[in-house]
């Protein structure tokens, strides 16, 4: 029994490398390998869908490669193979920051070129790549909730919890962005802010309350993925379809209904097709060489206008934001 | 009369619905909203899954158990029923979805019952233990996800109203979920159980000694077991209907809610040690939480001192039934001796 | 006297190679009251656990109304009339004394359904059994100990109940509660109902049943009709062993006083107490369950302060408003309810004897001596003859006897003039009740003085010089134990 399974494991190692074998004719083109968390999650089965793209429209050989599970051990497993398999750039998006660190090193050391994405704290990489500053994100948030609001009325903001680092960040620039740009809109002065502890029902009780106390209470920016469809529920019910509005983060098809409905005019998200791409286009530049500085343009969507982030020299933040309304809430697959 | 008084006054009862009704007043006094028709309708309706949870909990605890593992145990066998149907495409109404999960929480109860009453292990150690089992299962087996979509019949199902209210000064609506039906139903069912029945006599008779229960002739080992498995189909109950009500399953949403059910299910009296306490008394309780949890905006609290207050709450509920308890102490001992005088 | 009832015939029974019975052969016919009596740890336990059938017996074998069974369930025993009424009475508590009357009968019917109807009727008739008047719908842990005893004895009525078996049932009732227990059993006897009553209990022996059964060892030592019997015998009987009594003689050495308490009271407990203690002089304080007794035990000793009158230690006036001041003036006590009160039974017993004075063991800083704490408890162990092969042992692993004794070293460890003790020898079995009276004189003939508080009357006869007897909180009687007797003591008590 053993045996066969040794076997087994034998030959599972050597399918890499025989696949890279018959794939090292290109040798003039750069071998660029997006690494994702997993290969399932449909999240990155959009993100193949970018790199695939990709990869139709280069010379490069492009191509994405993610373990069956998400599972720290086997990714750092895959880009150890990676390595092995002597590619020139590799793209990943890391499940555990601690266990792919020294993978990574590995990997730099081997000369080859390491962006990641969601990996700001990394050290071991060339670049790592964020969709979007905190600031940005939550002034695109902002106007998102602005528009559905007409700019004016009354608004409050909501978070997991008042501890969560990047949701009151996003909350604290949605508001600063209201007070610069729309001077009808007026943050409620007895709850500025609220919770849901990342829980659906907490956001929809917690809603239901806020709009009983304050009748002229008009917007909602929610934060968390749990935040808008919570908010949304209460607004339907309460019979508020219309007279109140919320915005926030959401997946396409888990909003679906709500959208269609047009309870929730739209939900903000960032595309994973995209991030892989811009992931790509970084690694070319890095092995052409090109000075990354400044300002920087990668030719996709969003990331036309790369700056890095404060006091970073290796991570930079993108505008890759997008708006989910019920037009588009089908094109992305998950 | 002075003795029906007296047998009033001695039970904890009537001191939870004055803090209740205390509470409601406040409520109102600050926001205006509270006996409104739809901010009641809103209460009923928060109040059906904690209810639900509470009526469970607090059997077990009238055996003299505790249970810590029912979030866990409902999240497992919602999450696995909504998963099961999804995967099959189901189309159907809500009928079997339930039949479904209570078939898994009957499974999911069997198997704390087996280790607490065949094995006579101690409760907190066994639903500690379940719960991180239940807990694994569904991360592990199930690969547990948020399931934003759930079945149609569910999700209809969910919304149905058996009545909507309506506030005529702000025009804002609040439906009246038909799973208020169930929590009902579960109301009347333990009551006439725990009441009515051998079994349920049974369950308060454990409680209050388990040795004597045993040799009274009940039966100890299998009451037990029966209990952990309905205790387990109450809650998946519970569970499921909250899916219905989210119209999604979030697999770790309710974990966690043990605690504040069993600080309703004490506040309202029920003796931790087991063998006393009431299903009237155990509803004031969880009512108090879910009220107090679902007003705090209203009565304008700010959010940073939310925990705060609730958890004052619960120090000053159960101080004041610990207060009766011993206050009940002393006036028997004094009442016994003035007994030895007379005679 | 015709058949017996039950025949329990060359029972054998042992537990992981210790032998509990040894060729045991006990009989008793319809309507007879029989005490089972021995020390603790003699067998009697488990005897009555074969008989209703909770063991099974190695060997012998039971003839219930000469049918003959080698091994009997717990079922087949209540189908063929035993009941056993234990210690802790096996009620709940929790619940009303109808539905404790009640269950048993339903169960036994295999009734699925509560009709609270039925179930009134079968409680009302199984208390007017025994004529006894009680709220049914009172809660059970609300009443007193004689009346949950009630429920239990009517229990067991309930069904064709032909032997009762009461384990200890006089442990914790009053004289009163007992004397009406007493008359129950008798009318019981006049319906036929044999009672076999377990006791260690002398005089309760003597005065309820008809025949008596001893074991010692797990062997039955003497069996026969109670009137062939005496005390000296049964403490015999009892122990394996002969004790002298003596009475305690107190001759005079100094006219002072050393503690003399002053129309002292407190509200609702007691009023206008004066007496003084000697060195060298055993006071017993004597009086019924609600006299005061206690509460001025406590007061004595600080835990519910005096509000009116004095307390003198060696003619100087002090406060005792805590326990760590009456101990500081040399002042010890000895609870009534030694198991709660006056000992840590999870701890060794080496620790529980010098708590008291650990003040006095410590060194600078609070840090113990420990040398000197192994030497101190090394010599009371001795000295008081605990029976334990190592003093680090969990307390609660002694026998009541012996724990007494620890409570006891606990006190002397201090060096105290006066030592306090309620209800000494409670639960105590009879062997180390006479140790421990005579620990107690000897440490009066060492010059301590010693108030005893006991409403057991030979124990205040016998060890004490003088005997103050308490009613409603008063003092009502002053007396020589030497010029009195229990006759006269009780006349002052009632």
């Amino acid at each position: 029994m053993k045996k066969v399974l040794a076997m087994v494991l034998l030959v599972l190692v050597m399918v890499p490398v025989l696949f890279a074998a018959g794939k090292a004719e290109a040798k003039s083109n750069y071998e660029i390998v997006v690494v994702p968390k997993d290969a399932s999650n449909p999240w990155f089965v959009r993100m193949k869908v970018g790199v695939d793209e990709f990869a139709k429209g280069t010379h490069h050989t492009v191509y994405q490669r993610g373990t069956p599970d998400i599972d720290a051990t086997l990714q750092a497993q895959l880009v150890q193979d990676l390595i092995a398999q002597g590619v020139d750039a590799l793209c990943v998006v890391p499940v555990d920051l601690e266990s792919i660190e020294p993978v990574l090193a590995q990997a730099r050391k081997a000369g080859i070129v390491v962006i990641t994405h969601e990996g700001a704290d990394l050290e071991n990489v060339d670049y790592d790549i964020e969709a979007f500053s905190n600031v940005g994100y939550g002034a695109f948030i902002m106007d998102n909730l602005a528009e559905a609001m007409g700019g004016e009325g009354v608004y409050t903001t909501m978070v997991a919890s008042l501890t969560n680092g990047s949701h009151n960040e996003w909350a604290d620039a949605g508001v600063a962005h209201q007070k610069a740009n729309y001077p009808k809109m007026t943050l409620l002065a007895a709850e500025k802010r609220v919770e849901s502890f990342d829980n659906g029902d907490v956001a929809y009780n917690v809603a239901k309350e806020l709009f009983k106390k304050y009748p002229n209470l008009k917007g909602i920016m929610g934060t968390s993925s749990y935040d808008a469809p919570g908010v949304a529920r209460a607004i339907e019910e309460l019979g508020l379809i219309d007279k109140a509005f919320t915005s926030g983060t959401g997946m396409p098809l888990d909003n679906a209904a709500l959208l269609e409905s047009g309870i929730v005019k739209s939900l903000t998200l960032w595309d994973p097709a995209l991030a892989g791409q811009a992931m790509i286009a970084l690694a070319i530049k890095v092995l052409d060489g090109e000075k990354i500085s400044g300002v920087v343009d990668l030719g996709v969507d969003g990331y036309t206008a790369l700056q890095f982030k404060e006091g970073s020299k290796t991570v930079l933040e993108g505008e890759g934001w997008i708006v989910i309304n019920k037009d588009n809430v089908y094109d992305f697959g998950f | 009369m002075k003795n029906r008084l007296k047998k009033l006054t001695s039970r904890n009862e009537p001191y939870i619905f004055l803090v209740l009704l205390a509470v409601c007043i406040l409520i109102e006094i600050r926001s205006g909203q509270f006996f409104s028709p739809n901010n009641l309708v809103d209460i009923a309706s928060a109040m059906i899954v904690p209810g639900l949870m509470a009526i469970g909990a607090f059997m077990v605890i009238v055996s003299g158990g505790i249970d810590v593992s029912f979030p866990a145990l409902a999240s497992l066998s919602f999450y696995a029923t909504t998963k099961l149907l999804l995967d099959h495409n189901y189309q159907g109404g809500v009928v079997l979805p339930f039949l479904i999960a209570i078939g898994f929480g009957a499974l999911l109860g069997a198997f704390n019952g087996l280790f607490i009453s065949y094995f006579k292990l101690p409760t907190l150690i066994v639903t500690l233990g379940s719960s991180s089992v239940f807990k694994g299962l569904m991360q592990g087996a199930l690969n547990s996800r948020q399931l934003a979509v759930i079945p149609t019949g569910m999700r209809e199902w969910g919304k149905k109203a058996l009545f909507v209210a309506k506030n005529p000064v702000s025009g804002l609506t609040s439906r009246m979920p038909v799973a208020f039906l169930v929590f009902l139903f579960a109301l009347v069912f333990a009551f006439f159980l725990l009441r009515f029945t051998m079994f349920g006599r049974g369950i308060y008779a454990i409680g209050g000694s388990e040795v004597s229960a045993e040799r009274a002739g009940f039966r100890v080992v299998l009451t037990k077991f029966l209990l952990y498995i309905m205790v387990g189909m109450i809650a998946s109950v519970a569970g499921l209907i909250r899916v219905c009500m989210m119209q999604q399953a979030h697999p770790t949403n309710m974990l966690g809610m043990e605690m504040n059910i069993i600080a309703g299910v004490v506040l309202g009296g029920t003796a931790i040690t087991g063998g006393r306490g009431t299903l009237l008394g155990c509803m004031l309780g969880t009512l108090l939480i879910v009220i107090v949890e679902n007003s705090l905006i209203l009565i304008g609290i700010p959010t940073s001192w939310k925990s705060v207050f609730t958890g004052a709450l619960i120090i000053i509920g159960t101080g004041v039934s610990a207060y009766q308890v011993m206050h009940q102490g002393k006036t028997r001992s004094s009442k016994g001796k003035k007994q030895e005088v007379a005679q | 006297m015709g058949e017996s009832l039950l025949k329990a015939v060359n029972i054998y029974k042992s537990f992981v190679g210790v032998e509990a019975l040894k060729n045991v052969t006990f009989e008793i016919k319809p309507g007879e009251i029989h005490c089972l009596a021995g020390e603790n740890g003699s067998g009697k336990s488990t005897l009555i656990k074969i008989i209703s059938g909770v063991y099974t017996p190695d060997a012998g074998y039971m003839e219930f109304e000469g049918k003959r069974f080698s091994k009997i369930t717990p079922i087949d025993a209540i189908k063929n009339g035993i009941q056993v009424i234990y210690q802790d009475f096996s009620i709940f508590p929790n619940l009303t004394v109808m539905e404790n009357l009640a269950f048993n009968s339903e169960l036994a019917d295999r009734r699925k359904l509560v009709n609270h109807k039925r179930m009134r009727q079968i409680a009302e008739e199984a208390i007017a059994k025994i004529d006894f008047k009680v709220d049914l719908d009172a809660i059970v842990g609300n009443l007193s100990v004689a009346e949950k005893q009630m429920i239990a004895i009517s229990r067991a009525l309930i069904f064709n109940t032909k032997l009762i078996i009461m384990d200890e049932p006089t442990t914790a009732l009053t004289r009163r509660e007992v004397s009406n227990l007493f008359k129950i059993i008798l009318r019981l006897k006049e319906m036929g109902i044999a009672i076999l009553f377990v006791s260690h209990k002398l005089n309760e022996v003597f005065e309820i049943s008809e025949n008596f059964t001893i074991l010692r060892s797990g062997e039955r030592v003497a069996s026969g009709s109670t009137s062939d019997l005496d005390a000296k015998k049964f403490t015999y009987y009892m122990t394996g062993r002969e004790f002298q009594v003596h009475r305690f003689e107190y001759e005079k050495v100094k006219e002072e006083p050393i503690f003399s308490v002053d129309k002292i009271g407190i509200e609702g407990s007691f009023s206008n107490i004066s007496f003084d203690v000697h060195s060298g002089e055993i006071v017993g304080i004597t009086g019924l369950l609600d006299s005061g007794r206690t509460e001025l035990g406590l007061a004595l000793f600080g835990i519910k302060p005096i509000e009116e009158g004095e307390i003198k230690m060696r003619g100087k006036r002090i406060k005792l408003t805590n326990p760590r001041r009456a101990i500081h003036n040399k002042i010890g006590y000895l609870p009534e309810d030694r198991l709660s009160e006056g000992l840590f039974l999870s701890q060794s017993i080496g620790d529980n004897i010098v708590i008291s004075e650990i003040d006095n063991l410590s060194k600078a800083f609070g840090i113990l001596d420990r040398k000197q704490r192994r030497d101190e408890i090394k010599q009371w162990v001795k000295n008081l003859a605990i029976a334990t092969p190592n003093p680090a042992n969990a307390c609660q692993t002694l026998s009541g006897g012996n724990q007494q004794r620890v409570v006891l070293a606990k006190w002397l460890a201090c060096d105290l003039d006066l030592l306090i003790l309620n209800g000494p020898t409670v639960g105590v079995d009879i062997g180390s009740k006479h140790d421990i009276h005579s620990i107690l004189q000897d440490l009066a003939k060492r010059g301590m003085g010693l108030i005893i508080i006991s409403d057991d009357l030979p124990e205040v006869l016998e060890n004490c010089s003088r005997i103050l007897v308490l009613k409603n909180g008063q003092v009502v009687g002053d007396m020589l134990a030497s010029e009195s007797d229990e006759k006269k003591i009780l006349s002052y008590m009632m």
